[in-house]
């Protein structure tokens, strides 16, 4: 119940606050504003007329102007007072740290970086330390972004998880952060496919004349489709290294820990477990274990073992 | 009555604290604030303890809101407590940003969208946007996600606000998972990653913790107001500048762009390029290493071969078949 109650609190106060600032504004607008329904705006409006002072006389409340309200205006004559409040600790880092990802991964760095150092100077010295690296001279995104805004199918080179150069036109949709690393959402000419490519993987791209005609994956952007379960058996040592893989779930007693999830790129799930190398117990099904395996052989081998 | 809102409740609660002269006791609180069951009081044990769960849930709305309310006792009535909010402390300041800017808030706030932070980020962008004026922007060509829950970011933030000490279970790099408390100094953010930096109290002294490898929940512990962070913190590697170590390792041709961009071309062994590649933490190089399957040699420092070659050996063992 208050899971729901906060996010519209905050709401509920921004109406006031931007009507407070803007005047009387139509609902469409403020629908927009906040990413809700206008119809939303209207119930949202008909619950602040109902809050106000201790005594709860006409003259104790929020009020609007009933006529406007009934044009689909909002104009707010009385606030008592109420106003948008302070950013809470918990909004302002998760805020900067994903500001910070955005940044650190390319993706519209100009403005990302206006609004980190907007938001940081906000919230006050005490509160969150960025690091941040030095721009990086990178034509690759722009082109990217270029391509995508143009439309225009995009001709890259593109180093494959195996390491095989290869190239390939695709229909860029769209470049999604994920983690701090950029991902280039496409269409796959050559694979007739959706893919989502690793940008730090992509060697050269040059935007073509060619049409975008493919429509971008309405899947939440992620085509990864769930391959097989796994589990997987380690000290608690390496514990952190499991916990962020979407839908796992962890049993922990404390000494060794027992791990379950989907998997849906176990080339990727395998490369992790070989970074918590020296915590691994054991892998199901056997599959993963080969996949691990192949990978710590390709290592030792150059490393000449 | 009819039932009330919660966030009707929540809303005639901030206005009454914030416009109250002095004070507002629980009683008065109770009796006068629409939503609570004015009048109730005293009529039986059961509606006083349900008024009491109402009033510390909203008071943890409204905390987590970033409204804490002010309590006030009052040494003539026997010292009972009474509370109030400090409207000027408690209001947004406008935050300048361009609508452009506000978009990338959005993208920002979607980075969260599944993790524990997701609501938290949402009601952010919601504030930052009730005192900016609407302008309609081009849909922007990007997404965000994190794989990770971050609720021990949450807490940590909350923590340091309050100069509260934190206790959790931690993995380092280095040894075996132990429980440390920690008073918090600093959140320190490089690109996607989080640290902690603070006193830890096992060593009574500055360490600094990788956010992402806390094992479970973060606990505040102890009481508000317990330390103060110094005016100076050193970073140490997290420094803007700061870098611990140069390590040399051999790529594959056209192969491990990411080494490539961190590091410099110094020469050439047989096909593959040797590059020198500044690091701050060895352990995030050993990784990228391994993940590379083999398109990448370490070649020093011996403390990364060897770590390469111990978790290959490792990975080898565990999945013998």
């Amino acid at each position: 119940m208050t899971e729901r109650s906060r996010p519209r609190v905050a709401r509920l106060l921004g109406i006031v606050a931007y009507l407070e600032d803007n005047g009387p504004t139509p609902f469409d607008e403020l629908a927009r504003h906040f990413d809700v329904s206008a119809e939303q705006i209207s119930h949202d409006i008909e619950q602040l007329w109902l809050v106000g002072r201790p005594g709860g006389f006409a003259n104790d409340l929020i009020d609007f102007d009933y006529d406007s309200f009934a044009d689909g205006i909002a104009a707010i004559t009385n606030t008592q007072g109420a106003t948008q409040v302070r950013l809470a600790p918990r909004e302002g880092v998760a805020l900067v740290a994903a500001l910070s990802a955005l940044v650190g991964s390319g993706v519209a760095p100009r403005a990302a970086r206006s609004a980190l150092d907007k938001v940081t100077r906000a919230l006050g010295e005490e509160a969150v330390t960025i690091v941040a690296r030095p721009d990086s001279e990178d034509t690759l995104m722009p082109t990217l972004a270029a391509a995508i805004q143009a439309g225009r199918v995009a001709s890259l080179e593109y180093v494959d998880a195996s390491d095989r150069r290869t190239e390939r036109d695709v229909e860029p949709h769209r470049i999604v952060t994920i983690d701090g690393a950029p991902y280039l959402e496409c269409w796959c000419r050559r694979a007739r496919d959706y893919r989502t490519l690793r940008v730090d993987r992509i060697v050269g791209v040059t935007v073509t004349d060619e049409p975008v005609v493919t429509a971008a994956s309405g899947s939440e952007g992620f085509t990864l489709t769930r391959e097989y379960d796994a589990t997987v058996r380690l000290r608690r040592a390496g514990r952190w290294a499991l916990e962020d893989i979407p839908g796992v779930t962890i049993d922990d007693d404390g000494e060794l820990v027992t791990a379950s999830m989907g998997v849906t790129n176990e080339r990727w799930l395998a490369g992790r477990l070989l970074t918590i190398a020296t915590a691994l117990i054991a892998a199901e099904p056997a599959s993963l274990r080969a996949e691990v395996a192949r990978q710590a052989k390709a290592v030792a081998a150059a490393h000449g073992e | 009555m009819d039932r009330v809102a919660p966030e009707e409740r929540l809303l005639n609660l901030l206005i009454a604290l914030t416009s109250t002269r002095v004070r507002m006791t629980k009683q008065q609180i109770r009796s006068t604030v629409y939503g609570y069951d004015n009048g109730t009081h005293g009529v039986d044990d059961k509606a006083d303890a349900a008024f009491e769960r109402m009033f510390e849930r909203d008071k943890e709305d409204l905390r987590r809101l970033g409204v804490p309310l002010q309590t006030v006792t009052d040494a003539a009535n026997g010292g009972d407590i009474g509370y109030r909010i400090d409207a000027s402390a408690a209001t947004m300041q406008p935050i300048d940003v361009t609508p452009a800017e506000l978009a990338i808030l959005s993208l920002a706030a979607d980075y969260w969208r599944d993790a524990a932070l997701g609501s938290d980020a949402r009601q952010a962008v919601t504030k930052v946007a009730s005192r900016v004026p609407h302008e309609s922007i081009p849909e922007l060509p990007f997404g965000a996600r994190a794989t990770g829950s971050r609720a021990a970011l949450g807490a940590i933030a909350e923590a340091l606000h309050e100069r509260r000490a934190v206790r959790f279970d931690y993995a380092s790099s280095s040894s075996a998972p132990a429980t440390r408390t920690v008073d918090p100094w600093r959140i320190v953010v490089v690109n996607a990653t989080e640290y902690l930096v603070g006193r830890d109290h096992g060593a009574d002294a500055s360490r600094t913790f990788r956010v992402s490898r806390i094992l479970g929940t973060v606990k505040a512990v102890g009481e508000p107001g317990a330390f103060e962070p110094p005016a100076h913190v050193d970073l140490g590697p997290l420094g803007p500048s700061a870098v611990v170590g140069t390590a040399t390792v051999a790529v594959r041709p056209e192969a491990a762009h990411a080494l490539r961009r961190a590091g410099t071309v110094v020469g050439s062994d047989g096909d593959w390029d040797v590059l020198e590649v500044p690091y701050r933490h060895l352990d995030a190089l050993r990784s990228e290493i391994l993940g590379l399957a083999g398109a990448a040699r370490a070649v020093a420092p011996t403390e990364l071969v060897e770590g390469v070659r111990r978790y290959t050996r490792a990975a080898l063992e565990a999945t013998h078949d």
